[in-house]
């Protein structure tokens, strides 16, 4: 079993390091951050449609069907990141997506000293947000930071903020939720 | 007893027989009676009425001694024999009775002293379980009550709880209403401008 993780470890460090490379030959930072956003993106759709997942992993199909499979289903995605992902699937090794995504970023902040900062707000933020957000994460993770944003209607205001597994949950929803709970749990001060 | 019955049957034939004699020469005992009716013979026996009734009796007097009384004793003996084994067995008939009056006695008093314990004891033993009984009612009633007041505590509180909770999520839902409606984007900006100054650091700080 160890051996085994080993493997994998190895497999998910091949990939993410090929696919930093190949984003990287193609168009330098831009394309590398569009393919840290794209695979968020497609982390999200893999653990929300299980048929994808299964397909992708399903023994039952011959490589050259999971390969194609995966280039046809991410066909509108980075180049770098669709071979990368084909391969993975013709391989058998969709499942370690997320490991691959989170090594990813790993990589990126280690070659290129730059962290890509998840920002969901319910307004499209300014020039003057985007600067305070990214004066306040490289002032904290002491590194470049670019902004990843996108409009979430859900958390009513207010900001949510991750980074490489680190969140900051300013959102009003949030509040409001603790609020709610503290109302809840406050027995009135009888006891 | 044919034997004694025998010897009796002589005895009565010689005392008869004496007696007949005696009977049959009466003029010879009278014979003379006038004759010596004068002076001291009128108190002196003619001896020849004398003898003959002398000798008669002496004869009785023998048979009876050797015949009669000894018949007569021991039927006096035995007489007396079973007059003293009927008093013997009254006095141990007595002596019986009054011991069984004694055991009787004593045994209706140990009775009486086992009754009277049995209603002492049971007295007691009421008493015991009476006083269990309401020992026991008093504890359960206590802890009804404290069950009852517990759960009327329980009661109140999920109310308040679930009261609490309705107003929080009716405050919280008004709040989400008014926020999401109201806000324009620059008070948005505003409140993201205030919470990204006011947020934590990414390293926890």
């Amino acid at each position: 079993m160890a051996t085994n993780r080993l493997v994998q470890k190895g497999k998910v460090q091949v990939y993410s390091q090929t696919l930093f490379d190949a984003a990287n030959d193609a168009g330098s930072q831009d394309s590398v951050v569009e393919v840290r956003n794209q695979l968020a993106q497609l982390l999200k759709l893999v653990y929300s449609d299980m048929d994808l997942t299964i397909a992708l992993s399903n023994p039952d199909y011959t490589p050259e069907q999971r390969h194609g499979l995966a280039r046809a289903v991410f066909a509108d995605c980075n180049p770098a990141l669709r071979e990368v992902l084909a391969v993975m699937a013709e391989n058998g090794d969709a499942d370690l997506l997320s490991r691959v995504y989170h090594t990813y970023e790993d990589v990126v902040a280690e070659k290129l000293n730059l962290y890509v900062v998840d920002v969901t707000t319910v307004v499209p933020l300014d020039d003057e947000l985007r600067k305070l957000i990214k004066e306040k994460t490289e002032a904290d993770l002491g590194c470049k930071a670019v902004l990843n944003e996108s409009i979430d209607k859900t958390i009513l205001g207010g900001i949510i903020m991750s980074v490489n597994g680190m969140r900051i949950d300013a959102s009003v929803i949030s509040q409001l939720n603790k609020a709610r709970h503290t109302l809840k749990e406050n027995d009135g001060g009888e006891n | 007893m044919k034997t004694q019955a025998k010897r009796t049957n002589k005895v009565v034939a010689v005392a008869t027989g004496a007696l007949a004699s005696s009977f049959a020469f009466p003029a010879l005992a009278f014979a003379n009676e006038e004759e010596a009716s004068g002076g001291i013979s009128a108190i002196l026996p003619d001896m020849l009425e004398f003898v003959p009734m002398l000798i008669a009796f002496i004869i009785l007097w023998i048979v009876l001694a050797k015949f009669g009384w000894p018949m007569f004793n021991a039927m006096l003996e035995k007489r007396e024999n079973t007059i003293r084994d009927a008093l013997k067995k009254s006095e141990e008939a007595k002596i019986e009775s009054e011991r069984v009056l004694a055991e009787y006695k004593k045994q209706l008093d140990d009775a009486k002293a086992q009754a009277t314990q049995i209603v002492a004891d049971a007295r007691e033993t009421g008493e015991a379980v009476k006083a269990d009984i309401q020992q026991k009612a008093q504890a359960e009633a206590a802890d009804m009550i404290e069950k009852a007041k517990a759960t009327i505590e329980a009661e109140k509180k999920a109310a308040i709880a679930e009261l609490q909770a309705s107003i929080a999520d009716t405050s919280v839902d008004v709040a989400a209403k008014l926020i999401g409606n109201d806000l324009t984007e620059g008070e948005h900006r505003s409140i993201i401008e205030k919470y990204v100054k006011e947020a934590g650091s990414f390293n926890g700080n």
